[in-house]
């Protein structure tokens, strides 16, 4: 690994694949800039609603709790465990014909957004409700795509 | 309230059709749904398209038929349950005299036409959350689901090859279906894997083609003198959209809402019913179905579909084309439930492929990667 590790104690290893990553690219844009500008320092953002205290993500200009515009970001611990997954033994994106079979899985981090991710393991190497942490694989210049390992 | 009657049902040439574009097959579904209804394309008022593949579908199919100053153009995409959904939207406008004569339509060449685009460059605003990821869409997103009701229920993967295995024996019976010889638990099971659990026999088929339903006023089928197959109850919701992390409960489907509201439209109950033509995306996607809309309990489904209750002869005889596990999978299914339902209510068939007697069917869509789900109640009125 050639992991640029960011200097604050919480965030995660980024790890720089922009040569060999093959496959689609977030484009960041209105609310989710600050998450994906974020990535690239090794840091996973959620929104935490001052007004209501609802956790979500993906990043939106309202809280779906209190329809509070601008919902603030906190850092997430990059910590969460396995709802479901599965093992795509059929590529479903450009890029991804090398890589098969690899494992998706829908996380619940510690803070209570889901998110959709790659998890870096053997098919056989995971269940539901394996505890899991984040990494990071940049991607391009303007993001870093969380990918999970187990913990 | 006037509820819009099913005058006409139609496919277009099913499987694969190199010769033909999506136009062409919404086009010829179109003309022979209205000719099942006597009708002629001078007689329509309207038009409800979804899928299609192109910018404002509703427009360029009307354009393509020549319709005369149509006055109901309905577009609202909502994946493989926008047919169902449509039902809705034109009963309301021909409650308030605005149409007579509409003709929901679907066209595809799914299987021989072009692929989609697919951009390196996610632009989409919640698609860099989803694509990236490489999950497999859909099969990939409906695995999930299975695989945590798997988790919380103690479904099995035989369980839910049933479903396949009962689904091909009605299939068999079907010429037009792609897939008609019979198959067994054990084929499924040891069937190509795609996105575990699902193996190739859990996922539906890729096709081309096109289908037609004409919904007419009660006073037109009275000039017709159609059979009435009346639209007696429709609901529509839905969960999240195209990432399948946004569902609230991947056991749990929006089937679990507009069930009850189209069975209380219709003021139907569970024992009324004597078909069920549910969207078959994938054997889980029927399964859960069939849960949601209480067929039985949650939970249950695997049970509830193993020893063939739902295959020719079964207490819930379900998708009896074969569905879209063996029959057709042109990308939105929904148009092919509610021909089906149709023709099982007039009576079309002979000998098993026929339920006999059948007066109340439920068709049900189910959209996107489990995100929209539309309940249709079809019954007999002059049975």
């Amino acid at each position: 690994m050639t992991g640029n590790a960011d200097e604050s104690a919480s965030s995660a290893t980024v790890e720089d694949r922009r040569e060999e990553w093959a496959g689609p690219v977030p484009v960041p844009s209105g609310a989710n800039t600050e998450f994906w500008a974020a990535t690239l320092e090794g840091d996973l953002l959620y929104q935490h609603c001052e007004e209501c205290g609802t956790a979500q993500l993906y990043p939106r200009a309202v809280c779906t709790g209190c329809d509070a515009v601008d919902p603030p970001f906190e850092p997430s611990e990059g910590r969460g465990t396995v709802y479901t997954y599965t093992v795509c033994h059929v590529p479903g994106e450009p890029g991804f014909g090398d890589r098969t079979p690899y494992v998706v899985a829908a996380v619940d981090l510690a803070e209570g957004p889901r998110l959709l991710a790659l998890v870096d393991c053997a098919p056989d190497a995971i269940e539901i409700g394996d505890s899991l942490e984040v990494r990071f694989w940049q991607v391009s210049d303007e993001a870093a795509l969380p990918v999970f390992v187990p913990a | 309230m006037a509820e819009p009657i099913v005058a006409g049902v139609a496919e277009s040439d099913l499987g694969a059709t190199p010769d033909r574009n999506w136009l062409d097959n919404a086009g010829i579904a179109t003309v022979r749904a209205l000719e099942d209804a006597e009708l002629t394309l001078a007689d329509v008022d309207g038009v409800a398209v979804a899928g299609g593949d192109d910018y404002m579908p509703a427009l360029v199919l009307a354009e393509y038929l020549d319709l005369e100053e149509p006055s109901l153009l309905e577009g609202t995409e909502i994946g493989g349950s926008s047919f169902e959904n449509f039902c809705g939207h034109v009963g309301d406008a021909m409650a308030r005299g605005r149409a007579d004569v509409v003709v929901i339509a679907y066209g595809s060449t799914r299987k021989t036409g072009p692929g989609r685009d697919r951009s390196l460059e996610v632009t989409h605003p919640t698609d860099g959350f989803v694509r990236p990821t490489g999950l497999f869409r859909p099969p990939g997103a409906y695995a999930m689901a299975a695989r945590r009701h798997m988790h919380e229920y103690g479904t099995t993967e035989e369980q839910l090859a049933e479903i396949a295995v009962s689904t091909r024996e009605w299939a068999s019976m079907n010429p037009k279906a792609a897939q008609r010889d019979p198959i067994t638990v054990a084929d499924v099971l040891e069937s190509r894997r795609i996105a575990e659990p699902f193996n190739l026999l859990d996922c539906c088929l890729v096709s081309d083609g096109g289908g037609a339903v004409v919904l007419v006023s009660e006073e037109k089928a009275r000039e017709l003198g159609v059979p009435e197959i009346a639209v007696a109850g429709v609901a529509s919701t839905s969960t999240h959209r195209q990432d399948i992390s946004e569902m609230p409960d991947m056991t749990t489907t929006g089937a679990a809402v507009t069930g009850p509201k189209a069975f209380d439209e219709a003021g139907i109950s569970h024992d009324d019913v004597d078909i069920a033509q549910l969207y078959d995306s994938f054997t889980y996607t029927a399964l859960v179905t069939l849960e949601d809309l209480g067929f039985c309990e949650k939970g249950e489904g695997g049970e509830f579909v193993t020893g063939g209750t739902t295959a020719p002869g079964g207490e819930l005889p379900m998708n009896t084309q074969g569905g879209g596990l063996s029959y057709c999978h042109p990308g939105h299914f929904g148009v092919f439930v509610l021909i089906e339902a149709t023709r099982q209510l007039r009576g079309d068939y002979t000998g098993d492929r026929q339920v006999g007697g059948a007066e109340v069917a439920v068709a049900h869509g189910t959209g996107g990667v489990l995100s929209s789900s539309s309940t249709v109640v079809l019954r007999r009125e002059d049975a």
